[in-house]
């Protein structure tokens, strides 16, 4: 009872003021800002003059704001004098260049609120729908490559619907299962980026290195987008919580413009090729020698499969055939990109509602990608009450295919590792028999599950598809209770469906029992259910102006998921679970919950438009940490100082601003992660076993803590022509909370720890320029750059390295070296080198050679290879402008960051690669000192002669390979810091609008040729050294390993764009 | 309307505020049981199944080791055949750790709150067996600090505290044992597959085990006392009823979630009986049919030696209509090795039925060879022509043949491979539960041609061997040799062949009962004549003054077969070299293969330098030295290097100071 009074009072108190204050009427203002030489001015600040509500130009120069009528609006934007105007619909402003005034800039900050860029104590990256749009990408994240200074982005492979990982300011957390990528909101709700691997290897087989998965931000239509800023730092991203400490992007999606109904259609035809393809050598055909010489070819080795698939073979002569198996397999891709929206608003009132498709061919044979989205943004204002409505809709389609690795306990081969592996004397296009069955070469004498899948066979027997169907909604009310005093409430919806088909065709090379033919089915639920209530407060006391804000949100999270499979189909043409033996088919389902209740604020205090402070400080309660940690709180606080408002009028420096910021931000556990659990139980004779499964959970749990300060500043100069922004930061993660594989001896192959920091600096330059501004010729150019130095601070004592599990490939893991190591270190097998006294290695001495293997010796003990982060990278983005022709090109650089070529190294292994051919195969030589006697060592291997090694004789054909497989050993050998220089995007646009006379229908038309990755110039001997192997692996990633993928793709787009 | 509104808005407001403790109570998963919920009656088959299994891997390693078996799997081979081990050594630890030893903890625990002490003691039981298992493979790892809670990177112990330790829990297991269970404890009997809950039995296993580890300080002036070992084999088993067995089936294809191999099968078959690499070694081959030179076929000849069909003749649906048995030969390794030698290490090939009279041509440039080729053709009785240095050989359908044009690798069959098939691994669908020969193709089961029959210890329906009785024997027999008490010896080396041909033949029967000897003949019982036989034969040691140590430990490792065991007992007696007390060279014949690759591992340059034979197996790198580096390498420095397959164990050292010697940088 008492509970219902209380709520009855505050509803009647609500309603009290909601009706009080609903005479003053505010209604939508749209209208054009131009310069004064007619051009429309695209991000200009339209603010309500008195109050905190702004907006900026779209790059029609168009604007809508919610005004009284008869208000005052200010319109600024840097390098214009700035205008105040009375509001009137439709109205058309020009603003005139030059003289320095108050510049105004509004960027997006954390919780969706609005603040001049001036006021900001840290670094916010914007970019609007054209910059983004300018080499559009299906995948929002890939746009943003050398476009932010401070964002790295990694594609994980070139095909089709592969993902991509983005990174600001280096990782912080050193585990598998955390991402260190960013928190995506979008219109205020929090959009889940997760790359998941549905079901689990256990079940289905599926890992990351065998097959290509995207991230879920591809759900969303990139034509949708008006605007998207990066806040790089804790301090900009607090007040969202835990996730924030990886940063945050916030996109905001297109809303209609007062005034008539606008249809907008575009269509993008684009081709697309694989743009490097490792090279094989075609001189030497299959088979392998033994130790004593014995040559084999034609006869597998029993057990040990690669010897025929080996290229270590006999001279190739011209009676020999040779296929071009890499360079044929490949194919074109193409994508058919159509786009329709229409949008359109009245004084009280806006929509948008847009349907896209997007249908990619991948340059794999058989695998595709499809897209197709519809959104619909309306919004409704009654009076002081502003009602948002946001939803959309997605399918995403991929058909997909085995990479690298069969699945995981299933046996068999992916599709790259074949190809690159398979003898060019070989025809590998002949992969069928005439009867369906799979051609193999040794059919008969090796066992097929000991047999190499034809990369064909896969592509076309084989069937794994993923398909995601995705609904996300938002309803935004904000009301204006006073001048001074706003409340706003949103719900937010997320909601996706996963589901995945993997079908490993009858007569594939796995294991016996999955001959007959395997079929699983995974489905993975995704729903995200957050409410958010936040109250602002505004005033002014004479030169002093205040703002206060309060808020809580809460945040439910559930993941269902539930996998079926089988195997052994009882009648071989049908494919499905009734064609299975009910003892021969499995299901697995349960469900994850994770809850969040955080509760903000923020106060803010500036002095004119010299100085401002801002302080944050929220409390988390997570469900995921034991329940004497699970609420912990955090502050930020950030100031900048306007100094040029001190200093006299200039036009050299028109505008300088320093700025600082310290933040604190926790992060909590994954779901689950404080108690170990049991596995299914098993049936033996009638026992039941129960047993522990192989991840540890730890019931002491404390929250993930990061600190974080930055400083920076702001210069412009000639009146903003010229501007430079300026970031350093530093920051520091405690008391990680991390799962990672560690020791078996601890009882588990991982283990929920709570231990190690991970610090992280660097700096961002951004430089803005208008070289060139005249009538019918500009150009405008950005130049960012930054750097970034990740280190793994202390760790669990004992423990040397720091792996994720899914990035070890070959001589190499993906490691992060603790005690002040490099947090992207590589670590792995090299030639040991000459020793001193002590047994320690000395730099740049000759090689030890093992005097019982009469090869190199291996340093075994992992030492540490390289650095896989660059030590910097750079854009150069470029708009040039002459009368209707647009062209703009996007240049990135890198500067080092070491990358292994692992698919070299598996050529060389396999005798594939052309540096195999040295000497003609007829001698090598290995030359260092000998390891146990400290004496200088040479010895030439003939192909021809025998040698006593250690007592034991060898053939000298023998010993080449050997030398070749020893070199393989050495990374070294493989490793490249490798430095770039992209043409990562060239655009061409001719607006043809004018051309179009008088007549009424057709508002605008544009045409637009796109190149992507075009050139690239770089030392790097591989395919694309913009690489990762396992996508989506979280901790330090497997950024830098470049390991028998997909190759990174070039494409062309030719597209027009029509307005109704 | 508009009310309607601002009252969701309302709403909202106050559910946005709401921060209920209870509703952030969702962080134990309702879909799975905790470590601290699961029963202990269900904790203990799974400890017997994945101790069975992780023993299963080591058995059958080891006994490539140890020369039981040939094999050409990538690590089968290179513990058999090259010694260049760089693999196979990852499983072992693995299976123990996470599969077993982190259910040890949580089930003492639960037991003890339960007064369920005999649960307790299984607990001790495990660790020390498995911990001993390790020790006898690795040398030093974690253990004081395994499998703690709150201890992700363990530091590492050396062989001897492992030693200790393991001795210490059997002790408290035989103590708590004794001990009556509290009125809520489970029954032991719920959970135990070994011993159906007779306490007895298990004391008894765990006098056998002591006396098993107080045998392996043999080389230890100091510890080793055969008085000890003597009373313990008179508290152990005492007749094959006390031999204690993981029984294995055929009778689901549920597979296992951290290895993918079956749960319901035997462990060894799992590694050793489930492909086609592994084969008879001519070393285990010719003890079976030439022990002590005498020239008789022991009666587990057949039982251990698979066989194939040959000289198949189809009827007009395709069935097999008549065929003959032929019995594999061994694989030479360790002597010449002629056919290792000419083909490769790896090159023994797997047969192929043909569904269709198949014609091979084959060329042969050397006129020798052609000559012999041409020979064994006609011995075979095979349609073949001869076209200068080509050979056309015609298989009929229904072959069981090598499927290459290699004339190296044509009389390959007569390597008949130890495969046998579970309803799990055959990818036979129509093959069914008691018929686990192995069938090459689906064809060649429709057929009913049999390529091969398995092995004892290795079928997937085999008893997998924790501790029997015939080891107690022959331990008893060494203990007795070692004492110079030959006349006993000699009884108990006798009471050893004896025990062990009874539990053969004890087993056999039931499978005859079962039904498995419809299509598979060595499955039957042996010959009881054949046994009195063999046992009154020159093959067995006919006089307490004739007994060698010798004979005592080939019987041994005849019994013993696919065990660590063998293993253990050859770096006893430093295999053949002939240096250990009086007893001369005890394992004739075994050495390094003419295909010896491993130099690198096994640098010792002669054979009484200890570092000449394989010691121990280097810690798994993916596993732990990756993960435990520091760790690993404060207790042995060279715990990474290549050599360290040949760095003896601490129990395989006659003085801590030589072990330490090892161990110091």
């Amino acid at each position: 009872m008492r509970k219902w009074k209380l709520f009855n009072v505050i509803m009647f108190a609500m309603l009290g003021m909601i009706t009080n204050n609903l005479m003053a009427q505010t209604v939508p203002i749209g209208g054009t800002v131009l310069s004064d030489d007619s051009i429309p001015l695209a991000g200009v600040t339209v603010r309500v003059s008195g109050t905190s509500r702004a907006t900026a130009t779209d790059n029609k120069g168009h604007f809508t704001i919610s005004a009284n009528e008869g208000a005052i609006l200010e319109f600024s934007f840097i390098g214009f004098t700035p205008q105040k105007i009375k509001a009137a619909a439709g109205m058309e402003v020009h603003l005139a260049k030059g003289e320095s005034g108050q510049m105004t800039d509004v960027v997006v900050t954390a919780m969706g609120i609005k603040k001049e860029r001036k006021a900001l104590g840290y670094s916010v990256s914007d970019l609007s729908a054209s910059e983004l749009m300018k080499n559009k990408n299906t995948n929002v994240v890939n746009s943003l490559a050398g476009k932010v200074p401070g964002v790295n982005i990694t594609q994980s492979s070139g095909s089709a619907g592969a993902g991509a990982s983005i990174t600001i300011r280096g990782g912080n957390s050193t585990s598998d299962s955390r991402q260190n990528q960013p928190l995506f909101v979008i219109d205020g709700v929090i959009y889940d980026n997760s790359t998941s691997v549905t079901g689990n290897s256990g079940t289905d087989g599926l890992t990351r290195s065998n097959t290509s998965y995207s991230n879920r931000i591809m759900d969303v239509n990139p034509e949708d987008i008006e605007s998207l800023s990066v806040l790089k730092g804790a301090a900009a991203a607090a007040l969202y919580g835990s996730r924030a400490a990886d940063g945050v992007v916030i996109i905001t999606t297109k809303k209609g413009a007062e005034g008539t109904v606008k249809v907008n259609v575009n269509s993008k035809v684009s081709t697309s090729w694989a743009n490097k393809l490792p090279e094989a050598q075609t001189e030497f055909g299959n088979g392998l020698y033994s130790s004593n010489g014995v040559f084999n070819s034609t006869t597998p080795t029993p057990g040990a499969t690669v010897p025929v698939f080996n290229s270590w073979g006999q001279k190739i002569t011209s009676a020999d055939t040779v296929y071009d198996n890499i360079g044929s397999f490949f194919q074109h891709g193409r994508v058919y990109d159509n786009n329709v929206n229409v949008s359109g608003g009245s004084k009280t009132g806006s929509f948008y509602l847009s349907a896209s498709n997007f249908d990619q061919t991948g340059i794999v044979p058989n695998t595709d990608y499809d897209k197709t989205t519809f959104r619909f943004n309306g919004e409704q204002r009654y009076g002081r009450l502003t009602l948002n409505a946001n939803v959309a809709y997605s399918i995403a389609n991929t058909t997909r295919t085995l990479t690298t690795a069969g699945l995981y306990g299933g046996g068999g081969n992916g599709v790259m590792g074949a190809v690159y592996s398979f003898p060019q004397v070989f025809n590998m296009k002949n992969y069928m028999n005439p009867d369906g069955t799979q051609s193999r070469k040794f059919a008969g004498i090796l066992p097929l599950e000991n047999d190499i899948d034809n990369p064909y066979w896969i592509i076309h027997k084989d069937n794994l598809t993923s398909q995601t169907k995705r609904f996300t909604g938002g309803i935004n009310g904000s009301f204006k209770i006073a001048s001074w005093w706003d409340v706003i409430g949103r719900v937010g919806y997320d909601q996706y469906n996963t589901n995945d088909y993997t079908y490993i065709a009858p007569g594939s090379a796995v294991i016996p029992l999955y001959q007959n033919g395997r079929l699983s089915k995974d489905f993975l639920g995704y729903t995200y259910i957050t409410t958010t209530v936040m109250t602002n407060f505004h005033k002014t006391f004479g030169d002093f102006d205040t703002h206060l804000m309060l808020g809580t949100t809460s945040e439910n999270t559930e993941t269902p998921y539930q996998n079926l499979w089988g195997y052994n189909f009882i009648t071989g043409s049908t494919i499905s679970f009734s064609n299975i033996a009910t003892t021969n088919q499995f299901l697995r389902d349960g469900t994850t919950k994770k809850r969040l209740v955080g509760a903000y604020g923020e106060v803010g205090i500036s002095y004119k438009d010299l100085v401002y402070i801002t302080a944050t400080g929220r409390n988390d309660w997570s469900s995921t940490l034991p329940l004497d940690n699970r609420s912990y709180f955090y502050p930020s606080v950030s100031g900048s100082f306007v100094f040029t408002e001190l200093l006299p009028h200039n036009t050299l420096l028109s505008f300088g601003k320093l700025r600082g910021s310290w933040a604190q931000v926790g992060k909590d556990a994954n779901p689950y992660a404080t108690l170990t659990y049991v596995n299914p139980p098993i049936s033996i004779g009638s026992f039941t076993g129960i047993g522990n499964q192989y991840t540890a959970g730890n019931p002491l749990l404390k929250p993930e803590i990061q600190n974080s300060w930055e400083v920076g500043g702001e210069l412009r100069f000639l009146n903003g022509r010229i501007g430079v922004d300026y970031t350093y930061y530093h920051s520091q993660t405690h008391n990680q909370i991390a799962q990672p594989r560690l020791s078996n001896a601890s009882g588990y192959i991982l283990n929920s720890i709570n231990s190690g920091s991970v610090t992280n600096k660097g700096m961002e330059i951004a430089i803005t320029g208008k070289a060139i501004s005249r009538k019918d010729f500009g150009w405008d150019a950005t130049l960012n750059f930054s750097y970034n130095r990740g280190r793994l601070g202390s760790f669990l004592p004992g423990v040397a390295y720091f792996y994720p599990t899914d990035a070890q490939f070959g001589p190499i893991k993906a490691a992060s070296i603790p005690n002040g190591g490099y947090f992207l270190g590589m670590t792995g097998t090299r030639f040991l080198r000459q020793a001193d006294a002590k047994g320690n290695e000395i730099p740049n001495a000759p090689y030890q050679v093992d005097p019982t293997t009469g090869l190199y010796k291996l340093n075994t003990n992992n030492p540490i290879l390289g650095n896989r982060e660059p030590s910097f990278i750079a854009g150069f983005n470029n708009t040039f402008r002459y009368k209707k022709f647009l062209l703009s090109f996007l240049i990135d650089f890198r500067k080092g960051g070491d990358v292994f070529n692992g698919t070299e190294q598996v050529l060389v292994t396999n005798g594939l690669s052309k540096r195999t051919t040295l000497n003609d195969r007829q001698s090598v030589t290995v030359t260092g000192v000998n390891s146990s006697t400290g004496a200088a060592f040479t010895q030439t291997y003939n192909a021809n002669q025998t040698y006593a090694i250690n007592g034991a004789n060898f053939d000298g054909k023998y010993m080449i390979q050997q030398y070749w497989q020893n070199y393989a050993a050495n990374a070294p050998n493989f490793i490249t810091s490798v430095n770039w220089v992209k043409l990562r995007s060239l655009a061409l646009t001719y607006d043809f609008t004018s051309m179009l006379g008088s007549q009424k229908v057709i508002k605008g038309i544009s045409a637009t040729a796109i190149g992507s990755n075009l050139f690239t110039w770089t030392n790097y001997k591989g395919m694309d050294p913009e690489v990762s192997a396992a996508g989506g692996t979280g901790g330090s990633g497997s950024t830098g390993i470049d390991y028998l993928g997909v190759p990174a793709v070039a494409s062309f787009t030719f597209g027009i764009n029509v307005t109704f | 309307m508009k009310n309607s509104k601002y009252i969701i808005l309302g709403c909202l407001l106050i559910l946005g505020s709401t921060s209920c403790k209870k509703w952030l109570d969702v962080n134990t998963d309702p879909s799975n049981p905790t470590s601290s919920t699961a029963l202990v009656q269900n904790r203990l088959p799974w400890l017997q199944h994945f101790y069975s299994y992780t023993a299963g891997v080591t058995n059958f390693r080891t006994a490539c080791q140890a020369g039981v078996y040939y094999s050409n799997s990538a690590s089968g081979n290179a513990f058999s055949t090259t010694w260049i081990a760089n693999t196979g050594n990852l499983t072992s630890y693995q299976t123990w750790f996470v599969e077993v030893a982190s259910n040890l903890n949580d089930m003492y625990t639960t037991a003890q709150a339960k007064g369920a002490y005999s649960y307790m003691a299984t607990a001790d039981v495990f660790s020390a067996m498995g911990y001993m298992e390790m020790l006898d493979l690795y040398g030093e790892m974690p253990y004081t600090q395994a499998t703690t809670s709150g201890i992700p990177s363990p530091a590492y112990d050396n062989g001897k505290t492992i030693y200790n330790g393991c001795m210490a829990k059997l002790n408290e297991a035989i103590s708590l044992f004794g001990k009556t269970q509290g009125p809520a404890a489970p029954a032991l009997s719920a959970g135990d597959m070994w011993n159906n809950g007779d306490v007895n039995k298990w004391i008894k296993l765990c006098y056998g085990l002591k006396a098993r580890y107080m045998l392996k300080l043999s080389k230890k002036s100091d510890l080793f006392n055969t008085d000890s070992i003597l009373y313990c084999l008179s508290k152990g088993p005492q007749s094959i009823a006390d031999n204690v067995v993981q029984p294995g089936y055929n009778n689901s294809t549920v597979t296992d979630y951290l290895e993918t191999d079956p749960v319901v099968t035997n462990g060894n078959f799992d590694y050793a009986g489930y492909g086609s690499n592994q084969r008879i070694s001519q070393y285990y081959y010719n003890l079976l049919t030439n022990m002590r030179g005498a020239g008789v076929t022991d009666p587990r000849m057949t039982k251990i030696v698979p066989s194939y069909m040959t000289n198949i003749k189809l009827d007009g649906s395709g069935k097999v209509a008549s065929s003959t048995w032929t019995r594999s030969i061994g694989t030479d390794q360790y002597g010449p090795s002629t056919r290792l030698v000419k083909g490769g290490a790896t090159s023994i090939a797997a047969a192929t039925y043909a569904t269709a009279n198949t014609n091979l041509v084959y060329t042969i440039a050397d006129a020798t060879e052609l000559a012999n080729f041409v020979a064994a053709q006609t011995t075979s009785g095979r349609t073949f022509t001869v076209n200068g240095n080509k050979v056309t050989v015609t298989y009929p359908a229904g072959s069981i043949y090598i499927n290459s044009t290699n004339y190296l690798y044509a009389g390959d069959t007569t390597y008949v491979n130890l495969r046998s098939s579970a309803i799990a691994t055959s990818g036979i669908p129509a093959q069914g539960q008691t018929d686990v020969s192995w069938y090459p193709s689906a064809a060649a089961f429709n057929a009913g041609a049999v390529a091969s029959t398995g092995s004892f210890q290795i079928r997937p329906v085999s008893d997998e061997e924790i501790l029997t009785y015939h080891e107690m024997n022959f331990i008893k027999a060494e203990v007795y040799m070692r004492k110079g008490d030959v006349a006993n010896a000699y009884t108990a080396y006798l009471a050893g062949i004896q025990a062990h041909l009874d539990m053969m033949q004890a087993k056999l029967t039931s499978w005859k009962g079962a039904g498995y000897t419809a299509t598979n003949p060595d499955m039957a019982p042996m010959d009881q004549s054949a046994i009195t036989a063999y046992m009154s034969s020159n093959a067995v040691c006919q006089g307490a003054g004739a007994l060698t140590m010798t004979d005592i430990m080939l019987q041994k490792y005849v019994a013993m077969g696919c065990s660590v065991e063998n293993f253990n007992d050859m770096r006893r007696f430093n295999f053949s070299v002939g240096n250990v007390g009086g007893f001369g060279v005890v394992y004739p014949g075994y050495n390094r293969s003419p295909l010896f690759g491993g130099s690198a591992l096994y640098t010792g340059a002669s054979q009484t330098d200890p570092r000449y034979w394989p010691r121990r197996w280097a810690l798994p790198t993916t596993l732990e030295i990756n993960y435990n580096l520091t760790n690993a390498l404060a207790i042995n420095p060279h715990a990474a290097d290549p050599n360290i397959w040949s760095m003896p164990v601490w129990w395989d050292c006659a003085t801590d100071a030589e072990y330490n010697g090892y161990l110091s940088k």
